[in-house]
């Protein structure tokens, strides 16, 4: 890409330059750390770095009413904890109906039918057949 | 045994502090930020003596460091501030001029590279006042060379647009 006019104006316009007394001051500083070991080198691992700094910028600004709020939680899951319904459950103890049982069951159900007066419902469990009457027939009762 | 190493740093200073400090100046437009993300550059190579070891482009290297210092700076500050930071004085990167013309140009035109996000303003500078090529800013900057391109072509036609007056006034 060919540079144009204003590129080569802007480009062309001299930068402020280094203070030198920074040479010194920087210098020294990068020698402090280059004889001195860098604790943090072996504990911290540098893809934790940016998470470490996420949460830092997430939990500075309040540390006492974060660190409160863990206390509430930690306070609710011992709480919970200790107060958990030991007791074994209703359906843990129940076993599968006995035939005996079923029995009775089926027959209270036609006992209501009866009640109740519908004759299709006794017979509910048993599977229809279709016995397909003859158009013949079906005549005679649309005629009759 | 430091001492090589220690004149290993000085050397890398000498070379490169220069374009590092022009970078970081326009990325924060704070002398102090500047100073201490400089630092913080050349102390994370004193430390760790390997951080180097196999580095074909050393400019690029650091400028990388540097810039991404710059950016864990910026939001490690967070919104409130750069918002503030805007009705701040412009720290402008450019030198001072005796010509009035080029003085009112250089304000403009660090106000008006101040208005562009830090990654269009990190490409333009690298390419207009570093020299690299789009693919040296890529490797630079972790992107790829057709991103670094066309954020140079956006801060380019919003540099154009937003200094066409004076531009159009001094030439």
């Amino acid at each position: 890409m060919k540079p144009d006019e204003f590129e080569q104006k802007i480009s062309r316009q001299p930068l402020r330059q280094v203070p030198p007394e920074w040479r010194e001051e920087i210098l020294s500083a990068a020698r402090v750390a280059q004889t001195t070991p860098h604790e943090s080198r072996v504990t911290q691992h540098a893809w934790l770095s940016p998470i470490n700094s996420q949460l830092a910028t997430l939990f500075w600004p309040h540390p006492k009413a974060w660190a409160g709020l863990a206390a509430v939680w930690i306070c609710i899951g011992v709480l919970n904890f200790y107060t958990r319904d030991t007791s074994p459950r209703l359906a843990e103890k129940s076993l599968p109906p006995s035939p005996e049982v079923i029995v009775e069951l089926k027959k209270q159900q036609r006992m209501f039918a009866e009640l109740v007066g519908s004759h299709e419902t006794v017979d509910a469990d048993r599977p229809k057949v279709f016995s397909p009457r003859p158009r013949s027939g079906r005549t005679e009762i649309l005629v009759g | 045994m430091k001492m090589p190493a220690c004149l290993d740093i000085e050397r890398l200073y000498d070379e490169h502090a220069q374009p590092l400090f022009a970078l970081l100046l326009n990325l924060t437009r704070n002398e102090a930020d500047t100073r201490d993300l400089i630092q913080e550059v050349f102390i994370k190579i004193a430390r760790d003596e390997n951080l180097l070891k196999g580095v074909r482009e050393e400019r690029a290297f650091l400028i990388r460091l540097a810039h991404n210092a710059a950016i864990d700076l910026m939001r490690r500050r967070g919104t409130r501030e750069r918002t503030k930071d805007n009705f701040a004085e412009i720290i402008s990167p450019f030198a001072t001029s005796v010509d009035p013309d080029e003085v009112t140009f250089r304000q403009q035109l660090a106000a008006a590279l101040a208005e562009l996000p830090p990654e269009q303003r990190a490409v333009a500078h690298l390419k207009l006042w570093a020299g690299l090529t789009f693919e040296e800013i890529a490797t630079a900057l972790e992107i790829p060379p057709n991103t670094a391109a066309s954020r140079y072509r956006y801060a380019l036609d919003k540099l154009r647009d937003r200094l066409r007056p004076i531009y159009e006034e001094i030439k």
